[in-house]
């Protein structure tokens, strides 16, 4: 599955997309886990809740199944206008 | 219509475009966003503005088919830019079209609050030191 990260997020991820594995990664609450794992630095805006998530352009509010065609994007509270 | 670009725009021609095909249309609204020099007790030289592309567009059709429908608009438009930009830039247009002021007015501003609070895009303020990506205040 593809992961996309916007804004400040990518000075954490050293880039703006990769693609994961989706084997072990079967909910958003997955995803959280392993993203706090491989970017320490995330981990305390992803607890804080303070990171928006999207599924295929879509947003998310709850904890979602995932799987391996999903484009899933990172990214801060918009600041657009 | 919605169109996210890097290029200025004119907003008098823009807006022609639109009412020139449009007689029954008796009033417009518009809203236009500006690069201001002064945020956050600092002096701002310009911004970049980086957007999800494929996520703006599906989220600013959603609030247009709603603002259309509640309000009965006859046709609307959303313009925003996106790269760098200085200055007093113009950074986005937002145009209601209706028979009437009110649905214009209220849609106008409908779809500029949606926007700041969901439409993908952000913004890093470029200072005379250093830059700093903004927070959403809305």
């Amino acid at each position: 599955m593809l992961i996309k990260y916007f804004a400040w997020i990518k000075n954490i991820t050293s880039c703006d997309q990769e693609n994961l594995d989706s084997k072990k990664l079967k909910t958003i609450d997955d995803l959280k886990i392993h993203l706090n794992t491989k970017y320490p630095d995330l981990k305390k805006h992803i607890d804080k809740d303070t990171l928006r998530f999207a599924i295929n352009q879509e947003y998310l509010s709850e904890n979602k199944k995932i799987y391996k065609n999903d484009e899933i994007a990172i990214f801060p509270p918009v600041s657009g206008g | 219509m919605i169109k996210i670009q890097k290029e200025d725009f004119n907003i008098e021609v823009e807006i022609e475009l639109i009412k020139s095909s449009l007689p029954s249309v008796g009033a417009v609204t518009s809203f236009i966003g500006y690069v201001r020099d002064f945020n956050n007790n600092k002096n701002v030289n310009s911004i970049n503005l980086e957007v999800y592309e494929k996520m703006v567009h599906k989220e600013l059709t959603k609030i247009t088919v709603k603002a259309k429908q509640k309000w009965e608009l006859i046709d609307c438009l959303i313009i925003h830019r996106h790269g760098y930009l200085e200055v007093n830039e113009k950074i986005v247009l937002v145009a209601c079209f209706a028979k009437h002021r009110q649905e214009s007015f209220n849609a106008c501003n409908y779809i500029m609050n949606y926007l700041k609070k969901y439409a993908p895009f952000w913004k890093k303020e470029n200072y005379t030191n250093n830059s700093e990506w903004l927070e959403n205040t809305n």
